[in-house]
This record gives C-alpha cells, structure tokens and sequence, in this order.
C-alpha cells in the first residue's frame, strides 16, 4: 500500500470515529448533556466530570461528545446542500452556456462579492437565530465555489467527440447531464467537498458563537465557546474543551481532505 | 569635567521635570468605561438620554437621592409646599452657574422645566415628565430666587420625584421650543463636567472640566467616557490598564478576580432594581395553575447565589427586600418546589399524553416564548429558568435579543416571559413600577392603538387596581407604603410576575490610581467631584 493510502485510511479512521462517537453519544456519556444541577455550576474537571461543569452545572464531558452530533450532522449537511446546489448550477451553466451561463455565473460573481462571513451573518440575522437558518445562510454564500468549478469541469469537456456523439445518438440533455458531465466533474468535486467540512464546521461554529446559530439548551461547540466566554478567567475548561473539539475535528476532517486529493489526484501518478 | 557633570545634572533634572509633567497629565486624565444607553443627552430625548447626562456627571437636578434613599437638596436649598400638597415653593441655591458661567438663577430653572414639558408635548420626544408630575404651572420669581410649581393632583413628595433625571436643569437661554438648540451631542448643564465631544456612532464622550463649577474645584481635567457593551471586555481593560475605573461588570467570576486583587476597589450596594420576567397573561401563562407551577419550578435561591454568583439578592417580591414597604410581612405560597409543580400540573389535567417529555395544554405541546437579553444577568436567568422548567416537562424557547427589540417584542405581545430590570422607587416611591400591573379595568392594558397604556403582561385584578388608586390618592406615607404592600401580596397570590432578585450595583476602580470611586444605591449617579486622582 502506498504512503497515501495509509495516510488516507488513518485520517478516514480518524473521521469514523468521530462520526462514531456522534452515533453513539448516547451511550458513550456519563451524564444527561441537558440536565443542570444548579448547585455544580463551574466546577473544574476531575474524576466525576472529566471536562469538568458549566454555568448550569452541566457536564461539559457530556455536552461536548453530543455536540459532536450538532456539529457534524449540520456540517455534512451543508457541505452536502452547496454540493449538489453549486455542482447543478454550474454543469447547468457550463453546457448551455449563453445568456443562462450569463445570469447564472453573474449571480456567482454577486454572492461572492460580499465577504462571505459578512452575508452569513446579514442573512441569518434576517432568517433569524437557529441552527437550521445557520445551515441556510452559510450555504447561501458557499455554493458559488462548486458552480464555477464544475461550469470550468464541464467548459473543458464540452467540446469532446463523445458528447458529439452521446448528442447524435439521440441522447436527451438531461441524460448527457448526469451520464457524462456528472461524472467527470465529481472526483474534484468531491475532494472540494471533503476539504470544506472542516471549515464549513468552523463557520457554522462562529455563527454559534455569535448568536445566530445554535441556541440554549443546545450542545453544539460554537455556543459552549460562546458561553464559556466570559467565565474564562474563572473557568476556562468551559471554553478549552469545546474549542480542543473544534480544532481536533476540523484537523482531522482537513487532512483527510487533502489524503483524498493525494488518493484522487491522477498527477500524482506521473 | 564640571562641564560635564552640570550638563548631566542638567538633563536628569529635565528628564525628571518631562516626567513628573507626563504623570501629573495622566493623573488629570480619567479613563472610564461603561454602558452607554443613549445616543443623546437631551433629557427631552427619551429616559436614556436624560439618564446619560447625569451619569456622566454633566447634568443635575433639583434635588438628589441619598445612598439611604433620602433626599436632599441639590440646584434647590429649601423649599415649601401647600397645605393641599399642590403648590411647591423652590428657592435656588445662590451662586450655581452652567457650565457656560450664565447664572443658573430661579428664572432659568422655570425655563428649563417649562422647555421640557413644551417639547415633550411633541411626537419627536420621548420622554414622558407628564407621567410622573401632571403640571399645572411654572412661575419663576427672580428677586426671591424662586420657582413655584403648580401641579394638578396632590403629590406626597415632589422633591423624590424632582430628583428623577427628566428634570435636570439645563441652561436653554430662554428658547422654551428649541427653535435654535439641539442637544443631542452636548448639553450645557450644572454638573463638574462638561460635554467636549461625543461620537453618536460610537457613542463615545469626551468630558473636561466644570471651571464654574458651585461644588468647588474639579478634580480631573479631563474624562474619557468609553462605551464598552460587554462585562467580560470591561473587567479586561481596568486589568490592563485601559481604562482607570468601570461600572456594573456582571460577570460573577469576572467580579471576583477584581475584588480579590487589591490593585482595584470594587464598591459594592443593593440597588434599587429587581430583575423579574413579565408573565403574558393573553398566552398559555393565563392558565393559573401553569403560572403558579412556572414559579414553583424555580429555584430563585440558587439562580441569585449560584449562577449568578451573588450579583443579585434573591426576594420573591417585585420591591426590593431593603425597602420600607414591610417585605417580612408578605407571603409566598408558591415558592421552590418541583415534585409540588408537577402535582399541581398532574391535578390540572396539565399531564404528558404522548410521551415525548413535554406535557400538553388544550392538546399542544407547551413550548414557552422566553425573551432576554444580556444585561445584568438576565440571560442567565432565562438559560437557567429554562433547565429548570425543562425538569417539569415545559418546553422553554428563548430569544435572546438586544434591548429594543426585546421592546418590540414585548410591545407585541409576542412572548410568554419577558426579562427586565427595573428601577423600582426611581422617583422615590413605586408609582411608576407598580403601572406595570394596573389594568384599569382593562383601559391600561397596551395594545398597539394606546400608546399611553403601561400594563404589557395583560394583567387584570380589580383588586389590585383599587390599591393602586387608594395609593396614587393618598399623601399619608405611611398609607401609601400600607397599600404598596398590600399590591406586592396580590401580585405574589396571583403568581403575576416571576422576580428573579434584586441586583446589587458595582463601581470598580484602579486603587492605585482613582480614590473615591463609591456606587450609589440609586444609578443615577456615576461620576461626581468625589472621585479624585490617588495622591
């Protein structure tokens, strides 16, 4: 097996145990994640609460293995939203081309005009604060990147004979879409996609951490950082393990991006 | 050699000199960091405004509260009032000034109350002075140095309710109209400091020294007045030396590290504010036995020692405990019990048919509106009320908000428990506070059309509004706080209002470098003469 292969299954053994423990959350926490004992707020970590308590008395140990859930179902679900919406817009664009790639690719170009943290916040300030709204607002502003990469996909095969020929045999637009664009566009597709969860995880998280995304009693990363915030000084468990979280996921799911590319990439072989 | 050694000796001196200079500069120069609430300072604006002024120190009234919530004369030494409590005599202290040096005399006093009850008449001004004093008439009398107020209806003490900051005294120059004023970014008024600057953006001032000052000399040149929203971000700068003293950071951990470092003074005092949630009579909470099993679900004790860290001193009634209005003798039967809520929602039928741990009413799920907002610990409050009625099988949904949203919010009726933080006796006596309750007969109920109307949790008791009219008619003092208490019992029967506590105020200051800095009991009052540069 080559060496990047063996970094490519690490890193995917990494991502399935953390999707793993999210499954599983259940049965992996020591104490309900939502119920507070008023009385054992803050206290720090020790061998009853590992991660130690926050302000309601919570168990942070808890809370951080079932925030693994919010946070990683609402970044897969992003990722996959900006996936198929950019991936559709762009072949779309890429194969008719004319005033359609023009309206569709001007659209593009105004999304991504706006610092796109910027737009997050503007539209989940308007749709309002929750998780759900967090996903929207994040995707509304990130599909842009799939678009132009699978019109630039499709623009490059467009002129090759087998469409010619899929489109002389009778072949429907819809047919030569999904049968012969599609999939030449998905390999870098996918390996874009594997690369944002990671940060798709760390917007949504700031989202979280300035009041647009999650919301109390909720346990999700961004809002536990957020809550921590200001019992830092008196108790910064409440920010260092949900922000260990974070950074470990978002690692892990970045290098595994980049094991696929290596995996993925045909130039490699040369 | 000698040369030399002069030169050298020269240079250190100078030296020595530039450095002394640079301190005294920094000792004249005060760094303050607090929550500004308004963009303006005209006290005609709207409250925040008329609050700002005197805060910061520029603005005074008439007369001032004390720390004991006594009062004593301010821009007025002595006074007189009719037998039928109508007619108030004010005489002027001699020799105040504005802070321009015109006199501040009985004619400019009458000018300044009378230009505020003429603008405040208008729809582009907020503030309600009419509420508080309905009055008939200001005469001034300038060769006895006097100004006489003639109201409509009988007040117990005019002098509390003058101390309000509707009614500081600023210098209009005879325009009653504001045909040529605008005192949204500097307002001249009595107080030591004067407006140089103000952002409205950023709402930053920059003060400088009262030269007319009639206390006396001022002590700092110069103030800085930073706006800093967040608590966490205050205690930070006082501890890195941005700024030299702070107020009201509310962060019980963040208060905690200050006051155990002896590098900084933390004064402390049971203010006159409670924090309670509105309970919206219109929604769910209209059913009596979930509201009283709402308030029973709460552990109030904890919430105040515990998750707020102390910040506020628990007490079930809607006035604070340390107020004169008998608090001992009231009653609470529906204090902390959890295994009592969930009998009383089990006997009401109020039960969990489909097993999904939120129990139902006429069939729905009870899912409660909860509107915060951070400040003063109210979000707090709403997370841990929120656990706590989760615990009984009520679904709590909160909206945390930004304080004028939460108005809105609450202006339309959309919610079931709406945080604030009241000053309760801001005029000396809960007349103001206590509206919150008074339906008259469902006139005062808000709702949308009756701008004027002041009761936004729908709640309706006639008996309650008969007290409350015993009380506003009423000048025998010991009567009204009789009748005060007699209200606090129905709201407490009625489960009108789930109070949180009553919050204990905090002025921090760098002791090494700022002495004097007390809080006050009434946060009226934030910078005065009496905070002064360390020796």
């Amino acid at each position: 097996m080559k060496k990047k292969h063996v970094l490519f299954v690490s890193f995917l053994c990494l991502a399935l145990l953390i999707v793993l423990a999210a499954v599983l959350a259940p049965y992996l926490v020591p104490y309900d994640p939502f119920a507070a004992s008023l009385t054992d707020a803050l206290k720090p970590p020790s061998a009853e609460h590992l991660f130690g308590t926050d302000k309601l008395g919570r168990d942070l140990f808890s809370r951080v293995i079932y925030g693994s859930r919010a946070s990683l179902a609402s970044a897969l679900a992003l990722v996959a939203c900006i996936f198929a919406l950019g991936s559709v817009v762009g072949i779309a664009a890429g194969y008719f081309g004319g005033w359609i790639d023009a309206v569709l690719m001007r659209l593009a170009d105004m999304m991504i005009s706006f610092p796109g943290m910027v737009l997050a916040i503007a539209v989940a300030g308007i749709l309002g604060a929750s998780m759900t709204n967090a996903v929207i607002a994040v995707a509304l502003v990130s599909w842009t990147k799939y678009a132009r990469l699978s019109r630039s996909l499709v623009l490059k095969i467009k002129g090759c004979e087998y469409l010619a020929a899929a489109r002389l045999t009778g072949s429907r637009t819809g047919h030569i879409m999904w049968r012969y664009l599609f999939p030449n566009a998905v390999p870098t597709l996918v390996i874009t996609a594997a690369t944002d969860i990671g940060s798709m995880m760390l917007e949504l998280a700031g989202l979280s951490f300035l009041g647009f995304g999650a919301q109390a009693p909720m346990a999700e990363w961004g809002l536990m950082l957020s809550e921590g915030r200001s019992y830092m000084q008196k108790a910064p468990w409440m920010m260092v393990f949900p922000g260990l979280a974070i950074f470990c996921v978002v690692v892990v799911f970045n290098l595994l991006g980049d094991s696929l590319r290596d995996v993925l990439d045909p130039r490699e072989e040369e | 050699m000698k040369r030399v050694s002069k030169a050298v000796a020269a240079g250190i001196a100078a030296a020595m000199m530039c450095t002394a200079m640079v301190s005294a500069a920094a000792q004249e120069h005060l760094n303050f960091g607090c929550y500004m609430y308004a963009a303006s300072f005209d006290p005609a604006a709207y409250q925040n405004a008329a609050w700002q002024g005197m805060r910061l120190g520029v603005t005074e009234a008439l007369f001032r509260f004390n720390d004991d919530m006594t009062v004593s004369g301010c821009l007025c030494d002595t006074y007189e009032v009719s037998e039928d409590h109508k007619t108030w005599t004010l005489h002027i202290r001699d020799g105040v000034k504005f802070s321009n040096g015109d006199d501040c005399n009985a004619q400019a006093v009458a000018d300044s109350l009378q230009r505020l009850y003429n603008v405040c008449a208008r729809e582009e001004y907020s503030s309600t002075p009419s509420t508080y004093i309905d009055m008939a008439s200001i005469t001034a009398d300038a060769e006895a140095n006097t100004v006489t107020l003639v109201t409509n209806v009988a007040y117990a003490d005019l002098t509390a309710t003058l101390c309000f900051p509707f009614y500081t005294i600023i210098d209009v120059e005879g325009d009653l109209d504001d045909e040529s004023h605008d005192y949204t970014e500097s307002v001249i008024g009595t107080g030591p400091y004067v407006v140089d600057s103000f952002d409205v953006t950023t709402k930053n001032a920059e003060l400088v020294r009262n030269e007319n000052y009639w206390k006396g000399e001022v002590p700092y040149a110069s103030v800085s007045a930073t706006f800093i929203e967040d608590d966490t971000t205050k205690a930070l700068a006082i501890q890195s030396g941005d700024i030299d003293l702070t107020e009201n950071v509310t962060t019980a951990s963040d208060l905690a590290t200050l006051e155990a470092d002896d590098t900084y003074y933390v004064s402390k005092t049971s203010s006159m504010r409670t924090g309670f949630a509105y309970l919206n009579f219109a929604g769910v909470l209209g059913n009596d036995d979930l509201r009283r099993a709402v308030c029973m679900a709460v552990d109030g004790q904890t919430l105040c020692d515990v998750t707020v860290g102390g910040m506020y001193t628990y007490g079930y009634a809607v006035l604070p405990s340390s107020l004169v209005y008998d608090y001992d003798s009231l009653v609470y039967a529906y204090g902390y019990d959890v295994e009592g809520a969930k009998k009383l929602l089990d006997d009401a039928g109020i039960v969990d048919t489909d097993g999904d741990g939120i129990r139902e009413l006429n069939g729905e799920n009870i899912t409660l509106r909860y509107i915060t907002y951070v400040n003063r610990c109210l979000s707090d409050f709403a997370e841990a009320i929120q656990v706590s009625l989760a615990e009984i099988g009520i679904n709590v949904e909160i909206t945390n908000t930004d304080s004028d949203t939460e108005w809105n919010l609450m202006q339309a009726g959309a919610y079931d428990l709406c945080d604030s933080n009241w000053t309760t006796v801001g005029t000396g006596d809960p007349t103001a506070f206590l509206l919150n309750w008074y339906g008259d007969g469902g006139a005062n109920l808000y709702d949308g059309e009756n701008a004027e109307a002041t009761n936004y949790c729908n709640y309706v008791s006639e008996e309650y509004d008969e007290l409350y009219e015993a009380f506003t008619a009423s000048t025998d003092v010991e009567e009204r706080n009789r009748l005060v208490a007699q209200m606090e019992q129905v709201l407490l029967d009625d489960c009108a209002v789930l109070v949180h506590g009553y919050y204990n105020s905090a002025f921090i200051s760098n002791a090494t470098k700022v002495t004097g800095a007390e809080i006050s009991t009434i946060d009226y009052y934030w910078l005065s003469s009496d905070i002064k540069p360390v020796e």
